[in-house]
């Protein structure tokens, strides 16, 4: 997969890249919106990340000119602004989905994940997510640790099930609060934490192998041990 | 000037009536004396003694009038009498001073008739008012004419009287008006000085007040008022920056130490922690100074509100989910007390900051063990949210303030903009944010949001 990064901040640009490289990707840079658009016209990347602040034009500009060039690659936005208008603005004018300045690499890369998923091919839903011995059954909505039935509510049933199409991943809470409460806020309080020591307690009980883990700065991650 | 005007305007009007009743006063007696001599004169037999009779008659007609003189000795009322024979063969019969010949001429050279008509008599400085009429059938005239002088020096002094009268008036108006001026200006004069002292240094100073409701106080009382508000901003932004400061040094200074120790500690396990920990205070950083930004802005009034219809039984009952096991681990009682379907006209992102400030003030303000009550409902074309806790209450130290920003009991926890929010996202929305204490012990924030048109059946 080829992205392209359009930041004029040098040190964002630089981690990002970084990331996303690590993350297996093949990245393509520019620093204002000129060298942006002429490198976005060579049509090859299938997802774009684009700054708004840019130097010489707005991002929601440039995506405007991009789209208007017939370029139908998903763009990310990121904003150090956080009015809803901009937000709008930028989704409505072909910008896809949007993360405001400061952002952890791991929320980046799952919406950069959620982006290119959607525009390929589509794809079925899967009924069944596995992880170690974590089973969980999206049908019948049950979830079991080997061959014991987890007595889980609604919402721990929510949590599990994104931890566990992440496995392997970090997940914010900023993540976890958008995909299960349908939230984007920034909770002072430690409610997300809460729900997920719950959910520790019966997922990790009984000397189970422990699968869910706290990345301190970071989120939460499932995964084996 | 306008005082000046039109006084003057009066005592012109005052002299010009004046004028004209002396004017007819002097026509009547004119008339009327003219009458009752034309009457001898027809009654008269015309032979030797006419002019005799007719003369005496005359003469004791111009002596009715007093024989007043002016300054400079000449009469006033000078009457004559001028009676002239149809057969033109004598000389008219005269009575009066001088010679007539003057008057003859004069009269023949201007059209005398029964109205008294001014005409003016070479050798007389003064004009002379003549009346004619006709002495029986017999087509003779007889003249009687009055002096204009009398009149002329009457109208005289009043002019003169009216004119220092006018110009007494005049000055003395102006005087009045110079002064009540000079009085108001000084008043401003006082104002200016007082606001010119009332400088950056000294904001208490307030301008004195007088009892009168005239301009003048008023202005001195909007002054003073502004000076309250901007003495409040100033108050405010001095604990504004100092809560800032406080707020944002704190946690600086934790991740700058975490990272230091991370630092020195070296290739072990505990530097991911330290790194974790200082990202966990940068986080905590980074929501006081957004919630210090949307407070700027909707202080500012520059709150965009992007208004669609959003689904507050939806909203709140997600955050009541939400909020439940946080609740729960601090042992309260969570009630939810949801009305289906209040949907109201509403910036989703405002509002549901506005209600996680909500349900984060009951986490941290209340100590275990309480009973929080959560109920929504459409009221009166408004959406109703009340939160009532059993819990402390609001301390008494900032009822009445508490929206204020940085605003917070001494004991609680937290930046103090919570409540502040709350305001300013009710208000740049049109609604009103209440808070008092609960019946029984502790607090209730009830905050009403306009509802939208498109309410669902």
């Amino acid at each position: 997969m080829r992205l392209l990064i359009v930041e004029d901040d040098v040190a964002i640009q630089s981690f990002v890249k970084r990331a996303l490289s690590e993350a297996g990707y093949q990245v393509d840079t520019a620093r204002d919106a000129e060298t942006g658009e002429l490198k976005a016209s060579e049509g090859v990347h299938d997802a774009m990340i684009i700054d708004l602040g840019l130097p010489d034009m707005d991002g929601l500009n440039l995506i405007a000119k991009c789209r208007a060039q017939g370029i139908s690659a998903p763009v990310l936005i990121l904003s150090a602004r956080r009015s809803v208008d901009e937000r709008v603005k930028g989704l409505e004018q072909g910008g896809d989905d949007y993360l405001t300045k400061p952002f952890a690499i791991a929320e980046l890369l799952a919406r950069l994940r959620n982006l290119l998923r959607r525009s390929s091919a589509p794809h079925s839903d899967p009924v069944r997510l596995e992880a170690a011995d974590l089973q969980i059954d999206l049908v019948r909505h049950e979830a079991r640790r080997g061959d014991h039935l987890l007595q889980l509510t609604a919402q721990e049933f929510s949590l599990l099930e994104y931890l566990c199409r992440n496995a392997g991943r970090v997940v914010t809470r900023s993540m976890i609060l958008d995909h299960v409460w349908s939230m984007r806020i920034d909770p002072g309080t430690n409610v997300v934490d809460v729900h997920i020591y719950r959910l520790r307690i019966k997922v990790d009980a009984d000397g189970r192998t422990p699968l869910i883990h706290t990345i301190r700065g970071a989120g939460y991650v499932l995964k084996n041990g | 000037m306008a005082f000046a005007l039109g006084t003057g305007l009066a005592f012109a009007i005052i002299y010009v009536l004046v004028a004209k009743t002396i004017r007819e006063r002097t026509d009547a007696w004119l008339s009327g004396e003219a009458e009752v001599l034309a009457q001898v004169s027809a009654n008269t037999p015309k032979d030797h003694l006419y002019n005799r009779i007719v003369g005496e008659v005359a003469e004791l007609a111009t002596r009715e009038l007093p024989d007043e003189r002016n300054a400079q000795g000449q009469r006033l009322n000078s009457v004559f009498f001028l009676a002239e024979h149809l057969d033109g063969t004598e000389s008219p019969l005269w009575v009066g001073p001088g010679s007539d010949d003057v008057f003859v001429k004069a009269i023949q050279g201007a059209s005398v008739g029964r109205t008294p008509r001014s005409i003016g008599v070479e050798g007389w400085p003064t004009s002379f008012r003549v009346v004619a009429r006709p002495v029986g059938m017999s087509g003779q005239l007889i003249y009687l004419g009055l002096s204009d002088r009398g009149d002329r020096y009457v109208l005289h002094i009043l002019t003169r009287r009216f004119l220092l009268l006018w110009g007494a008036t005049a000055l003395m108006g102006f005087l009045i008006s110079y002064m009540s001026a000079r009085r108001t200006l000084l008043r401003v004069d006082n104002i200016t000085e007082a606001v010119a002292r009332i400088g950056s240094e000294d904001l208490s100073g307030r301008l004195p007040e007088s009892a009168s409701r005239d301009e003048i106080s008023r202005l001195a009382e909007t002054f003073n008022l502004m000076l309250d508000r901007i003495q409040s901003s100033v108050n405010q932004l001095r604990s504004v920056t100092d809560a800032v400061a406080h707020d944002l040094r704190s946690p600086v200074t934790s991740i700058r130490g975490t990272l230091e120790s991370a630092l020195s500690n070296g290739p072990n396990d505990n530097w991911r922690d330290s790194v974790g920990e200082a990202i966990e205070h940068l986080d905590r950083l980074l929501n006081v100074l957004n919630t210090t930004l949307d407070l700027a802005e909707a202080e500012a009034g520059a709150l965009h509100l992007d208004r669609r219809p959003i689904d507050l039984t939806a909203l709140v009952e997600q955050f009541i989910n939400l909020y439940q096991p946080a609740m729960h681990d601090r042992h309260h009682e969570f009630v939810a007390d949801i009305d289906p379907h209040v949907v109201i006209d509403a910036d989703w992102s405002l509002l549901s900051r506005m209600v996680s400030n909500l349900f984060e003030n009951e986490l941290t303000h209340l100590p275990p063990n309480c009973r929080v009550h959560i109920r929504l409902r459409l009221q009166n074309e408004s959406a109703e949210l009340v939160i009532d806790d059993t819990g402390p209450g609001f301390p008494p130290e900032i009822t009445g303030r508490a929206f204020e920003r940085f605003v917070k009991g001494m004991k609680s926890p937290g930046h103090g903009l919570g409540l502040a929010f709350v305001d300013a996202v009710a208000k740049a929305h049109g609604g009103v944010v209440k808070i008092s204490d609960r019946a029984g012990g502790g607090a209730v924030i009830t905050v009403s949001l306009p509802a939208s048109v498109l309410q669902p059946a």
